[in-house]
């Protein structure tokens, strides 16, 4: 008897023609690194020049100024409107549970990274935080743990591997994605594996609940930065530069919470 | 017995010696910490005062103003924003710089507090941050979620002073100083440009 699920795959290809493949994937991936190498400046020769240059980390700074100019554009004509009618038709409550949802749907990734960055306090306080939300919270959409003494903590794959000491690579500005770092950007990627979400399966309406998911996350996530992105591009002389800025310093900042939480799993009576 | 009292007190006045200086930095410690913290905690209370009162917006930041200069070390921000290529301006274009950054950086504090009503905040903790005070504050907005906000005063000049505002991990003066850099970078290095643009945006701020 076949197995019912992956009928149509091919019989596995001859190993030669394997090595081939692997071949031309080698080739076209060090081709984009050369291409990506090529687009990186020269650092400067005068010593404050280059103590600027290093502090602000982005040596393919002209392709991602591109990057960040599409991206900006296509914000302008698209997200930016749809979060600023989500924000006027939807009340500051409802938007409120429904980021709420989206905070405690990604909770088990948040768990995940806090075991993976050695932080069990941490990865106990997610764990709490998924369970006492999913049941009392009504699926995430009121934030009972933060009440309960557990509120939200942040940590991302990119986090986790500064944690282990992972330097974070040159800036990068990901297009539609924002500011992020070849560390950051590989951790969205080790994200996205890690959450359950993109494994459910077809069926019972799950799929169509994760579009919605995924979907409304974005939306809601722009809308809560919309003012402070308009006020930023109004007040910054170089907007780039100072997301630039920012980014880093949060990331750093953000680290350094993780690396710093020393909480023990005891509890106080054990001491 | 007499020798031994005697041996005691040496002992003693020995212990205490040697205990003192371990005290007395740590007595300016805590006597610094609780001077920045009620420096922020008088300055937030007249801040949040005024904002929330029933003024008009032009009214709020017209009060506003002398409050942000006589507690906000605004020359050494300015500097600090500058970096590097303060050196290399000339007295007039420093004089004109902080001129034009004291009005950036009021436009900016009072844009942000705008229209709020309804503002409270706690402080909630003082860290030593180099040889200035941090003072963590929670700020609560209406509709809108508490930032955490940390202050980081100075009392080089004297006095205490603002010289900092972190919030989420941001120092706003590195920001800014990176914001300016990479902007003068880009203008071949030229500080008139940044000039140009600052007036440039004072004068678009006041024709909103």
């Amino acid at each position: 008897m076949r197995a019912v699920t992956g009928s149509n795959i091919p019989p596995s290809p001859p190993s030669a023609f394997v090595a081939r493949l692997r071949r031309i994937a080698l080739v076209t991936a060090g081709l984009g690194v050369t291409a990506v190498a090529g687009c990186a400046a020269p650092p400067p020769k005068d010593p404050e020049a280059l103590a600027e240059y290093r502090e602000a980390n982005d040596p393919y700074e002209s392709l991602n100024r591109k990057m960040y100019d599409i991206s900006m554009t296509l914000d302008k004509y698209s997200l930016r409107p749809v979060a600023k009618a989500y924000v006027w038709a939807v009340p500051y409550r409802v938007r409120q549970s429904l980021g709420n949802m989206v905070q405690t749907m990604n909770e088990p990734v948040v768990f995940f990274n806090d075991v993976g960055a050695g932080k069990s306090r941490r990865a106990g306080d997610a764990f709490v935080r998924w369970c006492v939300n999913m049941v009392a919270g009504v699926g995430g959409l009121i934030d009972v743990a933060k009440y309960a003494g557990y509120p939200h903590h942040d940590n991302d794959a990119g986090l986790t591997m500064a944690t282990w000491g992972v330097p974070s690579g040159p800036y990068l500005f990901l297009p539609m994605m924002g500011p992020s770092s070849f560390r950051d950007g590989a951790g969205y990627g080790i994200d996205v594996g890690l959450s359950p979400w993109n494994y459910v399966p077809s069926g019972y309406g799950l799929l169509t609940f994760n579009w919605a998911y995924n979907i409304m996350g974005v939306i809601n996530g722009r809308a809560d930065h919309l003012d402070a992105l308009d006020q930023l591009q109004k007040d910054a002389l170089d907007p780039y530069a100072t997301i630039r800025s920012a980014y880093q310093q949060q990331r750093k900042a953000q680290a350094e919470a993780i690396g710093n939480d020393h909480r023990a799993t005891v509890p106080d009576w054990y001491n | 017995m007499k020798t031994v009292l005697a041996r005691r007190h040496v002992l003693g006045l020995v212990a205490g010696a040697l205990a003192l200086p371990a005290v007395r930095p740590a007595r300016a410690a805590d006597a610094a910490a609780a001077g920045a913290r009620s420096f922020v905690t008088d300055f937030g209370r007249q801040l949040i005062a005024i904002v929330n009162s029933d003024r008009t917006l032009a009214d709020k930041k017209a009060a506003i103003l002398p409050l942000l200069q006589a507690h906000v070390d605004m020359d050494e921000i300015g500097r600090y924003c500058l970096g590097r290529y303060w050196r290399a301006a000339t007295p007039e274009q420093q004089a004109r710089y902080l001129a034009l950054f004291h009005q950036v950086l009021v436009n900016s504090i009072t844009d942000k507090i705008g229209d709020y009503r309804g503002v409270t905040f706690t402080v909630s903790g003082t860290s030593p941050a180099g040889g200035d005070q941090a003072v963590d504050t929670i700020i609560n907005r209406p509709e809108q979620p508490s930032a955490n906000t940390q202050w980081i005063v100075s009392t080089t000049s004297g006095q205490p002073k603002v010289v900092d505002v972190v919030g989420e991990g941001t120092s706003l003066r590195l920001t800014q100083r990176q914001d300016y850099a990479s902007f003068v970078a880009r203008h071949n290095g030229s500080i008139d440009a940044l000039l140009h643009a600052m007036d440039h945006q004072v004068a678009a701020h006041g024709a909103q």
